[in-house]
């Protein structure tokens, strides 16, 4: 049993022990100013990754940062790490079902058709960059677009817990936490994400 | 391919894809920043408050459960001690001073019609009694 079972269902509402002194409050508020700032940025670059559009990434992860401090700022802040990745992680999921049913909805609809090849072509990536004109840059940057499209393209619980345990660097246990699932299931997508990755990353690496 | 190549082509994959993440998180542009911070900020506000709310949330709980006390103690009081519950014994209370009265105003008007009655039902109950125990005639 690991120390993040008891972790309640993201979609809880933490009730939270008797009201703080004013005191421990304040210095919550600090704790959990601190663990947003160091956190956000990363989050906002998963998101990115599994959505593509920066705007979706901001909103989800603005939503998880607000169900957070509402609802878990009372928890343990070592806790905090795993329940919002698990909150992200759900919003992401939540967002691209949408999608997936906006989609199927407008293909009813009379009009132009979407266009799948425009459709996965994201607008920002024909912008040029100015700062590309180093080949280095310009290198690193084809780098990261390839892995981008790689982590888009493995099933989402592989790449959850790629994302999770190499880029933000949870344990096996908080990636369950954050997951909801068991700490096998994690080791399992994690190897599978890995084999993956490595047969489409391999050549140009 | 031997176990130690795999391990071997699985860190660099990891520590690659690392770095490179890392790298695209340094370059996130000053727009997204801003409104990160400004996400934080409503975040840490909306914390604040419902820390707040959960204290004053809780003041109706106590204070209706409070309520419902304070009130079942009244009800109680008023039940036993209370007005409510003077009225109601005061019928047979106040029946019997009338009564006593009634029977022992002489002076007054109706008191005289009362003596006589009480009188009556004397003669009466001792006309009944003697009735009773006397002996059958045949």
């Amino acid at each position: 049993m690991s120390r993040f079972d008891t972790l309640p269902a993201a979609c809880m509402v933490w009730d939270g022990p008797a009201p703080a002194p004013g005191g421990v409050v304040l210095e919550q508020t600090r704790e959990l100013d601190k663990f947003l700032a160091e956190i956000e940025r990363r989050a906002f670059r998963m998101a990115q990754v599994a959505l593509r559009d920066p705007d979706d990434a901001l909103d989800v992860v603005q939503d998880a940062m607000l169900k957070l401090a509402r609802n878990y700022a009372a928890r343990p802040s070592a806790e905090w790490r795993p329940l919002f990745y698990r909150i992200l992680e759900n919003g992401i999921r939540d967002l691209q079902r949408r999608r997936t049913v906006r989609k199927r909805f407008m293909t009813w609809l009379p009009g132009p058709k979407e266009d799948p090849d425009n459709e996965a072509q994201d607008p920002l990536d024909t912008v040029a960059d100015t700062a590309a004109a180093v080949p280095e840059q310009l290198m690193q940057d084809q780098a990261i677009a390839k892995l981008e499209s790689s982590l888009r393209e493995l099933p989402a619980r592989q790449r959850e817990a790629f994302t999770l345990r190499n880029f933000e660097g949870l344990d096996v246990a908080e990636t369950a936490a954050a997951m909801g699932c068991s700490e096998g299931s994690v080791k399992t997508h994690y190897s599978r994400a890995v084999h993956t990755l490595r047969e489409q990353l391999g050549e140009v690496w | 391919m031997s176990d130690e190549t795999l391990e071997l082509g699985q860190r660099t994959l990891e520590e690659r894809s690392r770095a490179l993440f890392r790298e695209s998180v340094e370059n996130v542009d000053m727009r997204v920043r801003s409104r990160l911070t400004q996400a934080r900020h409503a975040a840490l506000f909306a914390a604040d408050r419902s820390s707040r709310r959960s204290w004053f949330m809780r003041v109706p709980v106590w204070g209706s459960a409070a309520g419902v006390s304070a009130a079942a103690v009244l009800g109680v009081a008023l039940w036993f001690g209370g007005p409510l519950a003077q009225h109601g014994a005061a019928p047979a209370a106040e029946s019997a001073f009338e009564d006593l009265d009634i029977v022992a105003s002489s002076d007054e008007g109706s008191g005289g019609d009362a003596m006589e009655m009480l009188q009556d039902d004397i003669d009466f109950y001792a006309w009944a009694d003697k009735a009773a125990n006397a002996e059958p005639s045949a």
